[in-house]
């Protein structure tokens, strides 16, 4: 099989990944600011596309393959040569995509990470046996990370909404006197900001995954001398291919993280995103990486709890823990089946390809049934949020209720 | 499984979000609340009231302060994902 052939098809699933992975993340920055009605959905998965788009391009770092550390050094040695690197990094992507659009379909907001993680594993598993995976680091990026992202956003999340709650708080009595409400609406012009940075932070760091597998499929297949620098095509492509995903927007997911989850009021959605936000800086500063997906749900439900009255569904808060536990081993499976397909030569990898692209229409195809999208989203979200009143508007309500009292007077009258 | 976790850095983690999601969410929630007490002193600051005009300035200048740390917070965001923009080293 010619090694060109196969590297282009992997490039191109590679950034097809790349597509999945933005519109199943559009949730993480914009699922409270469009649950609020901070940000109009379109307007709120354009300016995620764009934030995504630039923070593919800020980053000065080298694209790491962290999902390659995953495998043995050795295995790596033996598996990444030539186009038996390709063709590994292939069935692995297969897996993930699929597993991606999977809980997309489900509306499931899960980790496209672990997912490329969990497909990379299931197909070097294939390829060299149980022995090629490095089961520390496993246990160490995967599986501890997952634990530990839902709970230290959750925890940041509550107690910001309970600050958030008691500075904002006013009497019944203060509110109606004047007319003037907490004033909490304002918290929706600091969703715009804060969600913003989180789709920043989510292009400088997924856009990376897939130029990074990108890059290393490259240079395997002896296309790139080497692996410390990214090519100016590899950065355009991959942060063009997150951004149109991010905008096409993963309604159905957007609709759990907003709706789904907990009923989110303007100063939950900003506490939620602020905490997103920081925990993904932190997290990235101090070398401790976390999935972004977990730690904005986790957000979500911390923020959920934090306010009185507020509740969290938990049922779907179950549902999506399930969806991450069968992250990795299901995309694994596919990963792995994948690659034994694709060991069968140019006929099972053609075979593989068309049995993806199969599966791939299919759900497209399905998901047209019960059908998602930015239409379906407002109505939910309407009267979320109370209604700030300026003292001008006060006077107007008013002047108009005193109008209208006098016309029914008139009335009155001359009958 | 518990000698996998570096457990020094997911404190730090730990702390730095929680410090930081609840101060940057505290300054923007002072600034809502004074801006608001802003506004209760309209109605009073419009028939020259001086008590009231006093709390309407001074409420709505630490309002414009509280936002403007969160501002300065939104931009240390930005630092730390883009170094270069502000002149640093990315190591």
């Amino acid at each position: 099989m010619d090694p060109i052939f196969v590297v282009a098809v992997v490039v191109a699933l590679a950034l097809f990944f790349d597509f999945t992975n933005g519109f199943h993340d559009t949730a993480n920055a914009m699922a409270t600011p469009i649950a609020t009605g901070a940000l109009k959905p379109k307007v709120a998965v354009g300016i995620a596309a764009v934030m995504n788009l630039v923070g593919a391009f800020l980053s000065t770092e080298v694209a790491k393959a962290i999902s390659v550390s995953l495998i043995n050094d050795d295995a790596q040695k033996t598996l990444f040569v030539g186009v038996l690197g390709a063709q590994m990094v292939f069935a692995g992507l297969t897996g993930a995509i699929l597993w991606n659009l999977t809980t997309w379909f489900l509306g499931l907001p899960s980790s496209s990470s672990h997912a490329l993680f969990g497909g990379l594993i299931g197909s070097a598993i294939a390829f060299a046996g149980m022995g090629a995976i490095n089961g520390a680091k496993v246990v160490e990026k995967v599986v501890l990370p997952a634990l530990f992202a839902p709970a230290i956003a959750g925890l940041a999340a509550f107690l910001a909404t309970r600050v958030a709650y008691i500075i904002t708080a006013r009497t019944q009595s203060s509110r109606s006197k004047s007319g003037i409400g907490t004033g909490r609406g304002k918290f929706r012009i600091g969703q715009i900001f804060s969600s913003s940075l989180v789709a920043l932070s989510h292009g400088t760091n997924d856009a990376q995954k897939t130029m990074g597998v990108i890059t290393l499929v490259l240079v395997a297949s002896g296309l790139q001398s080497n692996g410390d620098h990214v090519e100016t095509w590899v950065v355009l492509t991959s942060a063009l291919a997150i951004a149109i995903g991010t905008y096409s927007g993963g309604w159905r997911i957007i609709k759990t993280m907003g709706t789904g989850l907990s009923e989110i009021k303007p100063a939950q959605g900003f506490a939620a995103e602020v905490a997103t936000g920081v925990a993904i800086l932190a997290s990235s500063k101090l070398g401790f990486a976390l999935s972004t997906t977990q730690v904005a749900s986790g957000s979500v439900i911390g923020s959920g709890l934090g306010r009185k009255g507020g509740a969290v569904r938990w049922s779907k808060a179950g549902q999506i823990v399930v969806g991450w536990l069968f992250t990795l081993p299901a995309a694994g499976i596919v990963g792995a089946l994948s690659a034994y397909l694709v060991q069968l030569g140019t006929f099972g990898f053609i075979a593989d390809a068309v049995i993806t692209i199969a599966a791939i229409v299919a759900i497209f195809q399905i998901s047209k049934r019960n059908k998602v999208a930015h239409h379906n989203l407002t109505s939910e979200i309407e009267g979320a949020s109370e209604v700030v009143a300026s003292p001008r508007q006060v006077k107007k309500a008013a002047a108009k209720a005193a109008q209208a009292a006098k016309k029914a007077g008139k009335k009155k009258g001359k009958k | 499984m518990f000698e996998l976790i570096d457990w020094n850095k997911f404190l730090q983690v730990l702390e730095a979000t929680i410090i930081f999601a609840v101060g940057v969410v505290g300054f923007f929630s002072l600034g809502v609340r004074l801006l608001t007490n802003a506004q209760h002193a309209v109605p009073g600051a419009n028939k020259g009231k001086t008590a009231a005009v006093r709390a309407e300035v001074l409420n709505r200048l630490g309002a414009y302060v509280s936002f403007a740390v969160c501002l300065v917070a939104l931009g240390y965001g930005i630092m730390l994902v883009a170094p270069w923009i502000f002149g640093i080293a990315d190591k």
